[in-house]
């Protein structure tokens, strides 16, 4: 739903969903939609889709249902005492980012609600959830283009998630 | 004196934040609110061809690009000086009706739910999301997601997209809908109104028949005597996509009557120090601070103001539970800022009807849905009632239609002052008086908070997804942290 997709691999036994999330206008912010974009163009194990999207939240559960495992790409501004350079790639799976499941916004509904809430209805949620996250230096500032640690990062993470799945 | 820090605000850690200073006995001296900055948007904008603005400012905002995609096109009809083609105006309105009932059911369950349905001071382990979904029953979840999907799978359908629209051009919009699919959005729109009957009765039976929640809503700590702002059709009646700008007073009566295009000899903006948001307030009354009163020219523009301006709703299951709004509150204007989740939920039932009527409306399917633009005028200024407050957004141009300038009032904006000054009272009620600052005090502050649902047009990150609360009292002389409560939320 949130979603353009950007390959279309029909086959009966898709399983894995690369989402790439940002927003393509606030520089490092759309490092995300750049990677998939890349791996779109790239030859897939079959089973392997990719897709973008700018929105997070409950958004996310028709974008990610039926598949058998997520593996998300965004940028991410860590606080400054977790002392991480722009462009360090952080690797987390889904315990890594368990949320209390309460928010000031609806903006801010975190993934693993989001899952939650989707496995409690009934839904087919991916039972594996990984994210490479990027360290982000500026995602204030309005602009299309990268910061170059972060441009260099997209290459790495490219590199990396073609890895997971084994292309 | 000390300062208490609530920091759960934004996603953007160490950026948006709600300050609350207070002296020796907790009494509060002042609540500052801050929020985080984007930079550069207009200098973005500037030289691009104005019709891409209304791919661009969906962007700014994760919850409600419909609406931004939906002030935008209003902006760039006017830029070309174009009329809209009543095909396309009908597709619009449908279209940002159905977003209205998303955006509107999901603040209920997500933000209201936890502190109606579960308790403000309940366990805060179940005041979410999911310990709603447990009161409430999979049967209701159930079909709240199924009403998103829904909504977004009809959206799609005229809007081309499900989540940032592409169908607004100047004139109208890029292609009509299918008889096929017009008949798949009546039988969507009637599962909307149904849903929006149930969670009325659900609103009903868990916080109307409690008194404790009517106490809470009606009481001093939690209301405000400012400003009421909404547009309204030419009946007076509450209109979220086309109509004049209407201001009622805190004594109810109107103060003045606008077209969005004239929002500039109406609304002015305050500057604080020490926040990036501007403070908007009504000219004609005049910045006096952060006070209610006639004499204040502090407004709201919620879901609550646009009921409080209006004379009513255009539909009759709305109608209904509007005169039951203002018959269970005490008549108008209600001030009371938590009676904006019950005001939320009788623009949902608004919503839901509307965009059932446009659906079934014969000449939904008309096909000349959009007139081409034959000139152009190099100025335009497009107003929508957002859900979280009145939208404004203003373009010039030069002769060959790129951008020289944008200006944007958003939602949240609106309602900067009325939303630090709702925070002040909710302190002054819930701290004074030298009481322990517990979690449950901390979420009843929060509460005046996210009545507003602000937003803040930020990115869409979810990560890390645990964010700490962190209450700290600190001395003001010395900064010393005299106590500290951190949890996550």
């Amino acid at each position: 739903m949130t979603s353009s997709p950007v390959s279309n691999t029909t086959c009966d036994e898709l399983k894995t969903l690369v989402l790439g999330m940002g927003n393509p206008i606030l520089s490092d912010d759309g490092v995300g939609l750049l990677v998939a974009g890349r791996l779109a163009e790239r030859q897939l194990p079959a089973g392997v889709e990719v897709a973008v999207s700018e929105v997070a939240g409950l958004r996310l559960l028709e974008l990610v249902r039926g598949f058998t495992r997520v593996i998300i790409i965004d940028a991410l501004k860590s606080p400054a005492e977790a002392g991480r350079e722009p462009g360090e790639v952080v690797r987390y799976d889904a315990s890594d980012f368990k949320g209390g499941h309460r928010y000031g916004s609806a903006h801010s509904i975190g993934l693993d609600t989001a899952l939650e809430v989707g496995r409690q209805v009934g839904y087919d949620m991916p039972g594996e959830v990984i994210v490479f996250a990027i360290e982000a230096e500026d995602i204030e500032t309005f602009g299309e283009e990268l910061t170059p640690a972060v441009a260099a990062a997209a290459d790495v993470v490219t590199d990396l998630v073609l890895q997971e799945v084994g292309g | 004196m000390k300062k208490v820090t609530v920091d759960p605000i934004t996603r953007l850690e160490g950026h948006g934040k709600i300050e609350i200073f207070v002296d020796d006995d907790n009494k509060v001296q002042n609540v500052y609110f801050q929020i985080p900055e984007l930079r550069g948007f207009e200098r973005f904008c500037v030289g691009r061809p104005v019709e891409e603005l209304a791919r661009i400012t969906p962007r700014i905002c994760g919850v409600c690009p419909e609406a931004h995609h939906m002030a935008a096109t209003k902006a760039i009809d006017n830029v070309f000086g174009v009329e809209v083609a009543p095909a396309g105006r009908r597709l619009r309105e449908l279209l940002y009706n159905m977003f209205y009932v998303t955006d509107h059911t999901t603040h209920f369950y997500i933000l209201a739910g936890p502190d109606f349905i579960m308790g403000p001071e309940s366990d805060p382990a179940a005041r979410n999301i999911l310990g709603v979904i447990g009161k409430v029953g999979l049967e209701t979840a159930g079909a709240m997601i199924k009403l998103r999907a829904e909504a977004a799978e009809a959206i799609s359908m005229i809007g081309g997209k499900q989540i940032h629209p592409v169908c607004g051009l100047p004139g109208g919009v890029s292609q009509a809908i299918t008889a096929e699919q017009r008949d798949r959005i009546v039988e969507i729109t009637a599962a909307q109104v149904e849903f929006a009957k149930f969670t009325l009765k659900l609103f009903d039976d868990v916080v109307l028949a409690n008194t404790g929640y009517v106490d809470l809503i009606k009481s001093d700590a939690f209301t405000h005597a400012t400003y009421n702002m909404g547009m309204v059709d030419e009946a007076n009646k509450v209109n979220f996509y086309d109509g004049k700008i209407r201001v009622t007073g805190p004594d109810g009566s109107e103060l003045e009557k606008f077209e969005g295009k004239d929002y500039l000899a109406h609304i002015a903006e305050h500057v604080e120090p020490y926040s990036y948001l501007t403070y908007p307030y009504l000219k004609s009354v005049g910045w006096k601070g952060f006070v209610d009163g006639m004499d204040s020219g502090v407004y709201k523009a919620s879901p609550l103001s646009r009921l409080n301006a209006s004379d009513g709703m255009a539909t009759p299951l709305a109608q209904a539970e509007y005169e039951r709004f203002y018959e269970t509150l005490g008549g108008k204007p209600v001030q009371a800022t938590l009676a904006t989740h019950w005001a939320r939920l009788v623009e949902l039932m608004y919503a839901a009807e509307r965009a059932h009527e446009l659906a079934t409306d014969p000449d939904i399917i008309d096909p000349n849905v959009r007139n081409i633009p034959t000139g152009i005028v190099g100025e335009g200024v497009g107003v929508v009632e957002a859900p979280r407050g009145t939208l404004y957004h203003h373009y010039k141009t030069d002769d060959k239609g790129m951008v020289t300038n944008v200006n944007l009032i958003v939602g949240t904006t609106n309602n900067n002052a009325a939303i630090s000054m709702s925070l002040k009272k909710a302190a002054e009620g819930i701290l004074t008086g030298g009481k322990e600052i517990s979690e449950g005090s901390l979420n009843m502050i929060e509460m005046a908070f996210r009545a507003y649902d602000p937003c803040f047009g930020c990115a869409t990150h979810t990560l890390p997804g645990d964010m700490p609360l962190e209450v700290t009292v600190k001395s003001e002389a010395t900064r010393d942290v005299i106590a500290s409560v951190k949890h996550n939320m």
